[in-house]
């Protein structure tokens, strides 16, 4: 095998590796939307007021995510 | 809605429909090349009063500016002039609908003191995300664009030289009206490969002949006789349908019969194989082989002479692989809008924090008033600290996760359409969605930092911003 | 750094054109756009809720001259009632009488034609009985004067002699003595001694049909079949 696929092959085992980390995010979104929508569900009153807070810690948990999708972007792009 | 499609309108659709199969027909699809950066256009193409190349994100950017600024005048022209006027419906309506709902939403969220700026940072930044992200549903976006031979200089450190290097892309064609095309179906080989596949089906058919001639046992001398007295005819045969590839090679000293078979299926593989391509009309690749008529060997120079932007319609175009450059892009994958305005996002959470508290703000980050006071004052020190870097770190998230979701929305919509040229549609619907949730998730985030920014930590404060609701 | 940001195609200069493009686009919408529609939208709501005020007035002033009415209404109908009630009561008292004299009228005619009813009856029954009297006296006197016999006549006049009542005894004086039949010597000569009468003049009659009628100055005993028989009739009246 040439250095060159050599190389794609590693930045692209990397980078499906670095994605894992999305799992990590996708499951706290799944559990702090589940968590809303039940409290929703239980005093739909506070609606405004959960919902805020929910797109809050979608967002930071999302982050996470995101960081993984970054370090992905950066091995597939930037590593040469 | 029923009624709109009744009657001629149901026409409209069906010629889409057609108009879309003629188009994957006539043009097969192509995969553009992905690169996170927007392409830069050719040379030539410079940004006026700046140094800085166009590239096509900046120039969905531009047609994001102006989409927006057409519509501030016709919002500004359409609209009521004051509370008695009745508005005037049509699209303006969908508008005001829009404009009230979100004023709601936001009030609801933060309605304090400072909802004015808060609500103009929020609207502002959901519109131009929300045009930046609707681009990737116009058609042409992403497909359009210069043809573009896909080399790159690079620059050799130790021969302290550039060189051109040639990577993956697809072969041209001239097709319908004659417009050039990458052709989807014919990816592009460069000659070098090329050369050294049909090497390394010389060496393959050498080593089979080697291998039959192994096998051969007495009856080789009887084989080697009729040989001798049938003559090339058989050769000729064995090879099917190629050339006749007799006497320019003598690597084959024909020694037997079945030698030559061995060698010549192995051969005839490799000429079917370039046949193949020829058939499905590509032209890279497809020269004769070296053992067959007319063959030019691969010469290393006309590569070195290959320039960066060679006519399309020439036969110095086959030399190099293309892609297509489109002249548009969707601007939210690429980071300099993105960052730009988690950037000014960042800023003005900033800015309305120290405009609500004052030089206290800062206490926020470095608070040291209770390091003495307090056990835990040292935890208030840390957790300080780790606010600051979270709101730098917000920057990040803010615009890697608009530019992923439409990164990777763009990426998806161009590979549905390559896959099912014809119906795409229930992926544009998603990503229709998509580009409005991003947006407001863009905006409503930059609103609740904002709101958070105005409230203090300590409670004699809390008791003033109750006041102020 | 610098190979970082070129490959993640981060331009500082496209930065600059994008933030001065989004400071240029945000002053542009809100001074067109936010800030005068927010206004607008502010007057309309406060026109809508001076106009739902106004509604919420009307309302009211609405509510209470339905009130009013209400009032003016129930009283209407208050009276109405009274006048109602009177005319019944009139009413009633008047059907009352008529009543009341209908049905006195009634029972008069009633009692009346009962009174007639049973004179008539009476009247009826009484010729009636008369009939039957006179029929049942004939049919026993015609029974009586064939059946009695001679010694059914000595045994009642036996019968009377010896059931003599205490007024005839000792009478004294001059007696009248009938009988349905003659009488023997022997049977004058008994009564007259039992009587205790000075005289006796004896007579016959077939008329009395049996027994003896002892008739004297002062009084008479009857012992015959024929005032037996009247008794009965009476007794049958």
């Amino acid at each position: 095998m040439d250095p060159q696929s050599t190389i794609i092959l590693g930045k692209a085992i990397g980078a499906g590796l670095a994605m894992i980390g999305a799992a990590g995010g996708g499951i706290g979104i799944g559990l702090a939307v589940g968590g809303a929508v039940q409290a929703m569900g239980r005093n739909p009153d506070h609606t405004p007021t959960i919902q805020t807070n929910m797109i809050l810690g979608v967002a930071f948990a999302e982050a996470v995510a995101i960081y993984a999708l970054v370090v992905s972007l950066i091995i597939l792009f930037v590593l040469s | 809605m029923n009624s709109f499609w009744n009657g001629k309108r149901r026409f409209v659709a069906l010629l889409m429909f057609l108009a879309g199969v003629f188009v994957a027909l006539e043009v097969p699809p192509v995969i553009p090349f992905i690169q996170l950066p927007g392409e830069k256009f050719p040379e030539g193409f410079d940004i006026p009063l700046t140094g800085i190349r166009w590239t096509n994100t900046m120039v969905g950017s531009v047609i994001v500016w102006v989409v927006l600024l057409l519509f501030v005048v016709y919002v500004a022209r359409r609209r009521p002039k004051d509370g008695n006027e009745v508005p005037p419906g049509g699209f303006y309506y969908l508008f005001e609908v829009l404009f009230e709902g979100l004023m709601g939403f936001v009030g609801g969220i933060a309605g304090g003191r400072h909802f004015r700026v808060i609500f103009n940072m929020f609207m502002t930044i959901f519109l131009v995300v929300l045009m930046a992200n609707w681009m990737e549903l116009v058609p042409g976006v992403d497909t359009i664009g210069f043809i573009h031979p896909h080399v790159k200089e690079k620059y050799d450190a130790q021969k302290d030289e550039y060189k051109l290097v040639t990577t993956d892309g697809y072969e041209i064609y001239q097709g319908f009206l004659g417009i050039s095309y990458v052709n989807g179906q014919c990816d592009w080989i460069s000659p070098a490969a090329e050369a050294a596949a049909d090497e390394a089906a010389i060496v393959a058919a050498s080593a089979a002949a080697a291998a039959a001639e192994r096998t051969l046992t007495q009856d080789a001398a009887y084989a080697r006789y009729q040989a001798e007295h049938k003559g090339h005819g058989d050769d000729a045969t064995g090879e099917g349908g190629g050339g006749h590839g007799d006497d320019a090679h003598g690597e084959e000293p024909l020694e037997s019969n079945t030698v030559s078979l061995a060698s010549a299926e192995v051969l005839a593989a490799r000429v079917a194989e370039k046949q193949a391509r020829l058939d499905r009309g590509c032209h890279t690749g497809v020269a004769t082989a070296p053992w067959q008529d007319g063959y030019e060997p691969y010469d290393k120079s006309k590569a070195k002479g290959i320039s960066l932007h060679p006519d399309p319609s020439s036969e110095e175009a086959k030399l190099v692989p293309w892609v297509v450059l489109p002249f548009v892009r969707v601007p939210s994958t690429d980071l300099n809008m993105t960052l730009t305005i988690a950037l000014i996002s960042f800023v003005m959470i900033q800015y309305i924090g120290f405009k609500a508290l004052g030089i206290g703000y800062l206490t926020k980050f470095f608070n040291f008033g209770t390091l003495f006071k307090s056990p835990l004052g040292g935890i208030d020190v840390a957790v300080g600290l780790l606010e600051l870097i979270g709101d730098f770190a917000k920057i990040l998230s803010f615009s890697f996760r608009l530019l992923g979701n439409i990164f990777a929305g763009s990426i998806l919509l161009f590979v549905m359409s390559f896959l099912i040229p014809i119906l795409p549609w229930p992926f544009f619907i998603l990503e229709f969605f998509v580009g409005v949730i991003q947006a407001l998730v863009f905006a409503l985030l930059t609103a609740i930092f904002m709101n958070l920014a105005t409230i203090s930590h300590h409670h004699d404060d809390d008791h003033d911003h109750d006041e102020a609701h | 750094m610098d190979g970082v940001l070129d490959t993640l195609g981060i331009n500082p200069g496209l930065m600059l054109i994008w933030g001065i493009a989004f400071i240029v686009l945000y002053t542009v919408l809100t001074r067109f756009i936010y800030d005068p529609l927010t206004n607008v939208l502010n007057e309309r709501r406060n026109r809508i809720a001076k106009g739902l005020e106004d509604a919420a007035a009307a309302a009211r002033a609405r509510e209470n001259a339905e009130a009013e009415a209400e009032n003016i209404l129930a009283q209407a109908r208050g009276e109405a009632q009274k006048v109602i009630d009177e005319a019944r009561g009139r009413g009633e008292d008047v059907a009352g009488t008529i009543e009341g004299e209908a049905r006195q009228e009634a029972a008069r005619i009633q009692y009346d034609a009962q009174n007639e009813a049973v004179a008539i009856r009476n009247t009826e029954l009484g010729n009636l009985r008369d009939q039957v009297l006179n029929i049942s006296v004939a049919v026993a006197s015609r029974i009586l004067e064939e059946n009695i016999s001679k010694t059914k006549q000595k045994a009642l006049v036996n019968s009377f002699i010896t059931d003599l009542p205490e007024g005839a005894k000792g009478i004294g004086g001059g007696v009248e003595v009938v009988s349905a039949m003659p009488l023997t010597a022997v049977e004058q000569k008994r009564i007259t001694s039992e009587v205790g009468a000075d005289e006796a003049e004896f007579s016959v009659d077939p008329s009395i049909l049996g027994g003896l009628i002892v008739r004297w100055a002062g009084g008479m005993v009857d012992g015959s079949v024929r005032s037996q028989l009247n008794e009965l009739t009476r007794s049958l009246n």
